[in-house]
Parts: structure tokens; C-alpha cells; sequence
């Protein structure tokens, strides 16, 4: 089925993907459940099916509109509007953080982004927001005079059926310039990656170019966050020209996506939803390859990109060239990392890459935390299936766990596997095992490993972090976890899952968690 | 001159005319403070206390994100952080209510989390869709599970009402009543916000310092200094509460007057620097009739250790060739600001440009936050503004006169760009602090003051080549 960019409400991953955030096994145990590649008997339909373990207990996640803060929110020439009550705005904190350090890596001005609260009440709870939107969306137009003006609905907003897209829709027509609305309040996904699907999904229907009067033969779209800009000398080796979205991007920007000759990205789990859409709807190749993280993956990856854009003699040499450049380099640090033990914990096809790399390096890696699983991406290729890829090239992860960045679970995780590093992208995780004496690589910049230069790149951090060993040790032996001993004897990070699913199998047993509190309600 | 004459050219801070500058809207952007769920970090400030949070995913992440990572980097804390359990509220919480699924998170947070107190705060979600979260939290407080429960939705303020909701919460359904006698010299402290305010850590350390250093048993009741709950269960014996600050905790110590019969001391500016500090102290010793020889014993020898230190600075002081700062302006909170602004012009004899309050402080408080610093010094006056939304703030200050200096401000992050493009300094004071890492750094008191000056002379020597 295809990407409908019909409705201005995007269909959420776990719709479009059949997304899991609870699933336990090994890889090529998910790979095969999730029927991309490997299965190939349920292909076909839309959302594919895996089991899903969901907990009685959760810690707090992540929400879509924080994707959608991160991602639309970091166009420089653009005002993202929260029609919400001032504490969805409280992101923009974070947000501004990472532009600003975004902007001087990648050697932008320096700015502070242009976020825009309505800073609903409870007055305006009861008797709606609509016409605070109106009027935040004439005050970002006055101020700023952007090329673009995005909307992000919130729970509150969504639940008290603020239309947005007829406010939109007439500010677009009074202003003439994009005013999208951008449906992401947080309840209506289980997981944060439909925020970005929703960026996405409004760049596509109201800023990006019909009906493109020239095409770039030599632009390739690259959907990435604030990564440095390692992908200019790389394709600039076959003569390519890189325009980098969403973060960082300018409206223009956004709008020439449809001209470019292909589309890549350093992630599905970002990139599939425009990739797709960019090759349906506007005939923009979406390169269908592994992800350029290892020797292999960058190899087929360059090969892809080299075929669709006529440049495979350049490719060729380059490949050839880099090989033999970073292989020295790499085979020392092989020796360095012999016998050291690596975890990933990121995002879910960004681990699939990060994992093989580590394999490259000669680390084991016997377990990952990836925070969801798309089992198949938009595209439905399965040239895209990262998870066979890695279990093709590198072997099978025995441990491989789906959950949306649950801390309590994370404990027994590393214990069965008790690594010498972790590499971590997203918050709250690393002071977990921070406190087991557990150093952590925090991939600010996910190019860092991108590519032949990526494989050394990592294998260097990893030398760094593994002397952070003493900080970790040394806070371990003076720190005390909240978790009760109880909790901290599990071995089985799903337990609670398990009890609550086999509590719900018997139907006629109350569940016991209600059961407790029914015995303290009667008394 | 006169004092009358100085009074208008050094107050210069003249009325604000942000009407002829920018038409005033509801918009906020680039906030400065979370919504009322961000009280879920006034629990973590409480040594082993765990917020639970009945809200979206989002909820609980963006208001630890920002209050305590991206401002100062102060960290989870023990119950905070990814720590906090959160019921990440699905289409089904919506649609159908949440309070099952409150029930099922609370029943497994007391198997998987071990702590002194469980607070439950609700977001926007079941507040609209209106969970009864009073009925779920009740059979587990039967049971005698320390547990209390606030009704946070975001639509209902910011994180400083969220604030005074949750230290509300705890009293009424956790300390409870009391009506033993008063213990003589024991004193509850209600001031900075926790974690909002970056250095709230150190400055709370060092004003339990100095009332205990003139007799005093202090309740801090928040940050590392704090016995836990074991202090907020000794809430209701204490002689007296003091509220330090304009306005926040007001509210608290109204409330634990008429429940508790407590009387209270308001010092509305934050003490900063020997003669703040000093005049501070004594006024709480007379309060609360502690003994006087001790009191000005303790003083005496903190001056005199301040003041060996502001001699050895006054070398630079007074001789450093290279040009300071002499017109500064402050934005931030009603507490920071207010004593940020004593002490800059009364002991370091800097000029106030502008003064702008950005907490929102309730109406009624706003005439005294005014007369407070209206009268900042005999000679100096400032017209202080209420403004929250930051593209206001900054053209305020874009067509503020700073003279024929470069001006230093005292902000946040979002004024970075302000402080360039003005050519300015920047010392980055309250929410968000995104490039300052702070530990156990204070800004208040005797020690604190001369932090402080470290910090701004550093700011303005380490720029100058």
C-alpha cells in the first residue's frame, strides 16, 4: 500500500510498519518474525505482525511532538508554533542546545531556534485555543517573516479537537507561505519515530516542489539530524552534490528534494517515510541498500548510489582507495579491542549498522537494546533489511532486545552480558550504566561512524572511553540504584510482561497486580 | 548632585515601553520555565522520593530533559531522570480513561522502585479527560503506602504552580496533622525552585549553613543537604517557616499558618554578598529570638573572612587596565533577580540598565515585587518589568541604553546571541543554562558572593584576548 499524502494526518509506524517497542529473542529470530526479508510467506500486506511484550510498569518515554520539535523545529528559515499548553515548549531547551552545537559543526551561524508556544490555559481548555493559534501565527509572521511556518498539535490540543488544518489553511492562504499542520500529539503513537514520519509528512505535501522545473543530476537528498558533514567529501568523490534534511535545512532546501537524483540516509528508522515518498510521488530513486556503516555495508551502499547516478567507475576507485587507507589503521586497532566486549543501545537500524561495525573491529557484541522495530520499512524492499543484513554479514546477535528505552530493564541486560563499553544516542540509559561501572560512547554526532573513516572513527572512541573505565569504577563502588533487590535478582527483563500476559491468557484469574489492590480496596 | 539626581540618571532602568515595541500576546517563545508537571523535579530534589507520572510519553522526558540536563547539567537524580515511572498515556487512557492504568503502573512501581515517598502527578491527559486519580491513589495510602497525589496538568500553570501543588500534596496527605507543641528554634526554609533554579543545590547548602551557623535547626527540605522525608514529617514542630524570595513559598507558608498555627518570615530578596547576608541573618535571629551574642559572634567571623577576600580582589578591581563591565541587566527569575541586583549595585556599585522578572509571579505579589526594587538602594531605583516571552525580552533589551560600554547581562542561554550581537558578556544565571555545568556551585551568601565574582570577572577578563 502506498504512502497516502492525501490527509494531512500522518498513518502512525506502527499502522504503516507494524512497529514493536517490547520484543525479546535473537536477531535472526526478529529477522524471520518480521518477514522482510528472511520470511517472505507473510509479505504482501501493509503492517507486518510481530509478537509484542507490553509491561505493567514503564518509565517515561519519548513522544512524537518532540521529533516532530527536533525536526521542524531546526529549519533555520522556519517558525514551529506548539499549540499547547507551556510545557510541550519546555523542549525547546534541549532542542536549541543541539541546533546551536548542530550549526557550529556543521560551520552555520550560529542561532537560537524559533520555537513559538500558544501557552494554552485551562480557560482555553473549555473553550478551545483557536483563536490563540491565529494569533501566534500572525505574531511568528511579524517577527520573523519565515519562509515557513509549521504547527505541532499536542495531546491537550488534539483531545479538545482544535482544528488546526482550517487554521492553517487560511493563515497559508492570507500570508502566501506554507503554514502546515503537523498531527503529533503524543497518545496517538506508542513510539516517538512517528514524529519524524509527521515532519515528513507536511514538508511533502506543502513545501516540497510539485512540480520541479529542472532536475539535479548530481543532488543527492541526505534525511539526517545534526550530524558533521561527512557526506560531502564522500559523494564528492563521485561527483555529487549533498542536500542534507530536515535539521539545519532552509525551506529552499526542502523544496529541491524533488529535483535531487537519489535519496540516502543513515538511518531508516528517519529516512524511510520521505524516502518512499520521494521516489512515489515525485520519481526521486530511493537508494535501496544497506546502510554505509562497515566495510560491506558502505561497499554496497556506494556501489547503489554509483548505479543510480552513472558513476560507477568513480565509485569503484574510491572504494578501492579508501580500502586501503583505513585497513592498516584498522587491523591495530583490531589488536587493541581484542577481547573487549561492546553493547549498542540506539535507535533501531542505527544499531543494526553500529553493531557491524563493532564486528569489523574484532568487539563482540553479544546483546543490543534497540528502543523499537520497524519489521519492515515503507519501501518494502527487502534490499533495506538491515537486520538480515547484519545477521548475513556478521552473524547472528543472541541477545537482541526491542524496548523504548525502559531503564529497569536495561539492569538485567547488562548483566547477562556485562560489556566493557556501551554506545548509547539517546538519553537515560548511559547513568544507568554509568553506575554499574559501565563507560559510555555517547554518539552526538551519528556520522561519526559513518563509511570507511567511521569503522576507524569508532574503533578510536572506543580506546577513549574504555580509559573512562576508572570514573565508572570508582562511582560504582559508591552509588545505590532505586531499584528494589527484588527487581535486581531478575534475570528476565519481560517478567512483569510475562506475568501480566499470562495473567491475561486466564481469563477467569483476576490479574495480579489489580488482584493486590482489590484486596486493598475491600478493606 | 543629589541623591534625587542620581537617582534618575543611575536607576535609569526607565518604565518599560514594551507596548511601543512589540503588541503583547499570549505567545511564549523560547521559554523559561516547564509546565506544572515539571514539579516532578521538586520530588526528585527530595532525598529518595520517586515521582510517578500519569501522562503522554513525552511528559516526563521534556520536563527533565530541559529543567535538568540542558540547565546545568544537574542530572536524574536518584528517582528522576529514566528512572521516573510514567504511564505514557495511548489513545486508550484517552478514549476510555486511565485510572486502571494509573492502578497497574503504581502496583508495579512499589514492586520494581524502592523509595520514602511516591508522589503521583498527572499531565494533561487524564486531567482533561478527568481520571480520578484521588480514588486511585487512595486504597494504596490505606494500605499505608507513602503515597501522595497533584494534580499537575500543564494547562494549569507552570512549574513554579506545580511547585506549591506538590508541597501542598505532601503536607496534606502525607505529614498530616499535628498539634504537639512547637520545638523552639527550628526553622522550615521555603525558597528556590529545585532544578529550575540551577544552582539550587549550592545555595541551598549554604544558606542551611548560615542559619545553622547562628542557631538554628534547619528543615532545607530539599537537595543533598536534606534528611528526606524524615525532615517534611518534622515540618509541623517547627517554630516558624521562612520564606525567602519574592513570592514563591508564599503560598506554602500561608497554608502551614492556618493548619499548623506556624508563623511566618518573609525576606523577599535572596541574600547575597556580606551586607545582604548580614542584615538577612540578624533579622531572621530577632524573628525567631535566637541568642544574640552567638549570632553576632557567627556574622563577625564570616565578614571577616569575606572581607579578606574582597581586599585581595579590589587589587584587580581598581587596577586592571583593560576595562569591566559597568551596566548590566538582568533577566530572570523574581528571586534571582532581585537579589542579583542588590548585590551588583550595592556592592559592586555596577548601574542597572534593566531588570526584567520572567516567572510569571502571581498579580497580587507583583506591587511588592516592584516597591522591592524600587528601592534597591538610596540612589537607585528600577523599574522592573513582567515578561515572559523571549522575543519581547530581547527587544527590550536591543533598544535598551547601556552607554558607552559594552554591557554584561545576566540571563540564560537565549540571550547568547543578545550578548553578541551587543557585544556584551553573558553570564548565564538561570533556566536554561545550557553551557554552564554546575555541581555544588552557589551564587548566594557570604560564600556564594564570591563565586559569583569569579564567575563574572572571569566572564569579562577571559574575553578580552
Amino acid at each position: 500500500m502506498p504512502i497516502n499524502l492525501k490527509t494531512p494526518v500522518v498513518e502512525s509506524r506502527e499502522q504503516r510498519l507494524g512497529t514493536v517497542i517490547g520484543w525479546e529473542g535473537s536477531a535472526e529470530e526478529l529477522a524471520v518474525e518480521s518477514c522482510f526479508k528472511r520470511g517472505g510467506g507473510c509479505g504482501g500486506q501493509k503492517a507486518r505482525r510481530v509478537c509484542e511484550l507490553q509491561s505493567p510498569f514503564t518509565q517515561g518515554s519519548v513522544c512524537s511532538e518532540q521529533m516532530v520539535e527536533c525536526q521542524a523545529g531546526n529549519v533555520r528559515d522556519a517558525v514551529l508554533i506548539q499549540h499547547s499548553p507551556i510545557g510541550c515548549g519546555t523542549g525547546q531547551v534541549i532542542y536549541n542546545s543541539i541546533y546551536r552545537n548542530g550549526l557550529a559543526m556543521r560551520g552555520l551561524p550560529v542561532q537560537n531556534l524559533h520555537l513559538i508556544s500558544t501557552n494554552l490555559s485551562e480557560r482555553d481548555m473549555v473553550f478551545g485555543g483557536v483563536a490563540k493559534l491565529e494569533r501566534t501565527i500572525r505574531d511568528a509572521w511579524e517577527r520573523h517573516h519565515p519562509k515557513a511556518i509549521f504547527i505541532a498539535s499536542s495531546c491537550s490540543t488534539a483531545i479538545i479537537g482544535d482544528d488546526i488544518d482550517s487554521v492553517a489553511a487560511a493563515a497559508e492562504s492570507e500570508i502566501g507561505i506554507p503554514v502546515i499542520p503537523l498531527h503529533c500529539e503524543g497518545f496517538k503513537s506508542k513510539h516517538w519515530s512517528t514524529g519524524f514520519d509527521a515532519t515528513q509528512h507536511g514538508i511533502l505535501r506543502q513545501i516540497v516542489r510539485k512540480a520541479p522545473e529542472k532536475k539535479q543530476e548530481d543532488l543527492v537528498n541526505v534525511i539526517n539530524l545534526w550530524g558533521g558533514d561527512v557526506f560531502t567529501p564522500m559523494l564528492g568523490e563521485l561527483g555529487l552534490r549533498v542536500n542534507y534534511v530536515v535539521d539545519m535545512a532552509t525551506v529552499d532546501e526542502l523544496a529541491q528534494l524533488s529535483e535531487a537524483a537519489a535519496t540516502v540516509t543513515f538511518c531508516y528508522t528517519l529516512g524511510s517515510y520521505m524516502s518512499a515518498a520521494l521516489e512515489q510521488e515525485f520519481g526521486v530513486p530511493e537508494i535501496k541498500a544497506p546502510l554505509p556503516y562497515g566495510f560491506e555495508g558502505t561497499d554496497a551502499w556506494l556501489r547503489a548510489i554509483a548505479k543510480q547516478t552513472n558513476r560507477e567507475e568513480k565509485a569503484e576507485a574510491y572504494i578501492a582507495r579508501e580500502h586501503a587507507r583505513v585497513k592498516p589503521r584498522i587491523a591495530e586497532l583490531r589488536e587493541l579491542l581484542k577481547g573487549k566486549k561492546g553493547y549498542v543501545s540506539t535507535g533501531s537500524a542505527y544499531a543494526h549498522g553500529l553493531i557491524g561495525v563493532l564486528r569489523e573491529l574484532g568487539v563482540e557484541v553479544e546483546g543490543s537494546l534497540v528502543f523499537h522495530h520497524d519489521p519492515v520499512y515503507d519501501s518494502q524492499d527487502p534490499r533495506q533489511d538491515t537486520l538480515a543484513h547484519l545477521v548475513d554479514t556478521y552473524g547472528d546477535v543472541p541477545q537482541f532486545t526491542v524496548g523504548n528505552r525502559q531503564q529497569y530493564q536495561f539492569y538485567a541486560l547488562l548483566q547477562r552480558i556485562k560489556p566493557d563499553f556501551i554506545i548509547i544516542r539517546h538519553n537515560g540509559l548511559a547513568p544507568l550504566a554509568a553506575r554499574l561501572g559501565i563507560p559510555a560512547i555517547p554518539l552526538g554526532d551519528e556520522h561519526h561512524v559513518v563509511g570507511y573513516q567511521g569503522i576507524v572513527n569508532l574503533g578510536e572512541s572506543i580506546l577513549d572511553v574504555l580509559a573512562h573505565k576508572k570514573f565508572h569504577q570508582d562511582l560504582a563502588a559508591h552509588t545505590k540504584l532505586p531499584y528494589r533487590k527484588w527487581w535486581l535478582e531478575q534475570t528476565d527483563p519481560f517478567v512483569l510482561a510475562k506475568e501480566k500476559q499470562a495473567a491475561q491468557a486466564a481469563p477467569r484469574q483476576p490479574a495480579a497486580l489489580s488482584s493486590s489492590v482489590r484486596r486493598v480496596g475491600a478493606k | 548632585m543629589t541623591a534625587h539626581d542620581l537617582k534618575t540618571t543611575l536607576g535609569s532602568a526607565k518604565p518599560i515601553v514594551d507596548k511601543t515595541i512589540v503588541e503583547k500576546t499570549h505567545s511564549i517563545e523560547q521559554i523559561r520555565y516547564g509546565c506544572a508537571i515539571g514539579a516532578m523535579q521538586s520530588v526528585v530534589a527530595i532525598p529518595r522520593a520517586i515521582p510517578i507520572t500519569h501522562c503522554g510519553p513525552g511528559c516526563a522526558d521534556k520536563q527533565f530533559m530541559n529543567l535538568a540536563f540542558y540547565n546545568g547539567f544537574q542530572g536524574g537524580g536518584y528517582g528522576g531522570g529514566a528512572v521516573t515511572p510514567s504511564t505514557n498515556a495511548s489513545e486508550r487512557e484517552v478514549v476510555f480513561g486511565g485510572g486502571e492504568r494509573l492502578t497497574e503502573l503504581i502496583g508495579s512501581t512499589l514492586k520494581v522502585l524502592e523509595a520514602d515517598l511516591f508522589v503521583v502527578l498527572t499531565g494533561c491527559i487524564p486531567d482533561l479527560v478527568g481520571d480520578d486519580i484521588g480514588a486511585v491513589v487512595k486504597p494504596f495510602q490505606q494500605q499505608a503506602v507513602p503515597i501522595v497525589f497533584a494534580e499537575t496538568g500543564g494547562f494549569h500553570g507552570n512549574n513554579f504552580t506545580g511547585h506549591e501543588r506538590v508541597t501542598r500534596a505532601i503536607i496534606d496527605q502525607f505529614v498530616g496533622p499535628y498539634d504537639g507543641a512547637p520545638e523552639a528554634g527550628t526553622v522550615n526554609v521555603w525558597t528556590l525552585l529545585p532544578y529550575h533554579n540551577t544552582f539550587w543545590r549550592g545555595d541551598l547548602t549554604e544558606i542551611k549553613r548560615l542559619l545553622a551557623g547562628i542557631g538554628l535547626k534547619v528543615n532545607i527540605l530539599f537537595g543533598p543537604e536534606s534528611a528526606g522525608v524524615d525532615e517534611w514529617k518534622a515540618i509541623p514542630r517547627a517554630q516558624f517557616n521562612l520564606v525567602i524570595g519574592p513570592w514563591l513559598g508564599l503560598e506554602t507558608a500561608r497554608h502551614l499558618e492556618t493548619k499548623y498555627g506556624q508563623p511566618f518570615l518573609h525576606a523577599p530578596a535572596l541574600p547575597i554578598g556580606a551586607g545582604e547576608t548580614s542584615a538577612f541573618l540578624r533579622r531572621v535571629a530577632a524573628f525567631a529570638g535566637l541568642d544574640k551574642d552567638r549570632v553576632e559572634a557567627f556574622i563577625a567571623d564570616e565578614d571577616a573572612r569575606y572581607y579578606k577576600y574582597i581586599e585581595d580582589f579590589t587589587d584587580f578591581y581598581s587596577e586592571y587596565w583593560w576595562g569591566l563591565p559597568a551596566r548590566f541587566a538582568v533577566i530572570g527569575d523574581a528571586g534571582y533577580a532581585l537579589g542579583l541586583t542588590r548585590f551588583l549595585v550595592n556592592q559592586l556599585g555596577l548601574i542597572p540598565a534593566r531588570v526584567i522578572v520572567t516567572d510569571n509571579p502571581p498579580e497580587e505579589t507583583r506591587g511588592l515585587i516592584s516597591a522591592e526594587f524600587r528601592a534597591i538602594a538610596d540612589d537607585v531605583a528600577v523599574d522592573v518589568a513582567f515578561e515572559e516571552d523571549s522575543y519581547t525580552i530581547h527587544e527590550i533589551l536591543r533598544k535598551t541604553d547601556f552607554g558607552h560600554k559594552p554591557p554584561i547581562l545576566f540571563g540564560t542561554t537565549w540571550e547568547r546571541d543578545l550578548a553578541r550581537d551587543l557585544k556584551g558578556a553573558i553570564v548565564e544565571v538561570g533556566f536554561p543554562s545550557s553551557y554552564e555545568v554546575v555541581l555544588n556551585r552557589s551564587y548566594v551568601g557570604y560564600r556564594g558572593a564570591l563565586t559569583l565574582l569569579e564567575k563574572i570577572y572571569t566572564t569579562a577578563v577571559g574575553a578580552s584576548a
